[in-house]
């Protein structure tokens, strides 16, 4: 593979939903060749999460508006979210699963566990979230 | 996501799945469970075979519905998970807490 594979989608939620999310990373899917499914299923998971914590959490009432980017290099598997949500004092120290009969509370741990890197900042009023996979093919 | 519901007696109902179960489809399906159960079928089978994705949101949904089938006398399980499923169940520890059956029809066979 030559350059760098890159897609983009920016979401206003409502009406968007992560569905639109979905959509994007079939045609990401169609784009790349050669990735393998444990990093395309454990990708999705994890970006799904994310983008499902930010519509779901982040919505002060006047919606939720997202641009993302995702980038597939030859070694590794990028996604970068911004969003207009709150910015609140998020605490990525490294989660534990919730007790077994938890209907919520598994997003972030499940996101750690899918992927080598997760990232969060500010830029001004946006919130910067990145994730990062490494390709096993 | 398309939702179907096939009942079958001994008080269990098949819920038959086609789609991704995330955030938009996870309502939908407590709901569905819930009815069901209403309804006198508190043993209720989930069948994973059409469902190629599932977060934490379905998750909590199959983990609601085995409570309100629980505290009607029944059971949820679930049936023929896909890789991406199975990985999710994996990853969050709860492949102990719901049996994977080969199909739906098998899932309460032996009671």
């Amino acid at each position: 593979m030559g350059e760098p594979a890159r897609h983009t989608l920016q979401l206003e939620s409502p009406p968007g939903d992560v569905n639109a999310v979905h959509d994007l990373l079939d045609c990401v899917w169609a784009d790349v060749t050669g990735l393998s499914m444990r990093d395309r299923v454990s990708f999705e998971t994890a970006l799904i999460e994310l983008a499902s914590n930010i519509i779901g959490h982040a919505d002060t009432g006047s919606g939720v508006t997202c641009t993302l980017t995702i980038e597939i290099t030859e070694d590794r598997m990028e996604a970068t979210l911004r969003d207009t949500g709150e910015c609140g004092n998020i605490d990525l120290r490294q989660r534990s699963m919730p007790d077994e009969l938890a209907e919520s509370g598994r997003g972030l741990a499940l996101i750690q566990a899918l992927v080598d890197d997760l990232d969060y900042s500010q830029e001004g009023n946006l919130n910067r979230w990145h994730i990062t996979r490494k390709r096993e093919s | 996501m398309e939702f179907s519901v096939t009942e079958r007696d001994g008080g269990v109902a098949i819920v038959h799945l086609t789609g991704r179960l995330n955030m938009v489809a996870a309502g939908r399906l407590r709901d569905l469970i819930s009815v069901s159960v209403a309804e006198g079928h508190p043993r209720v089978v989930v069948d994973l075979t059409n469902v190629d994705f599932m977060d934490s949101s379905g998750l909590g949904a199959l983990i609601s519905g085995l409570k309100t089938t629980r505290q009607a006398g029944g059971d949820l399980r679930i049936a023929a998970p896909t890789e991406q499923v199975q990985l999710v169940l994996q990853l969050t520890n709860m492949e102990r807490v719901f049996t994977a059956y080969g199909s739906a029809e098998t899932a309460f066979v032996n009671g």
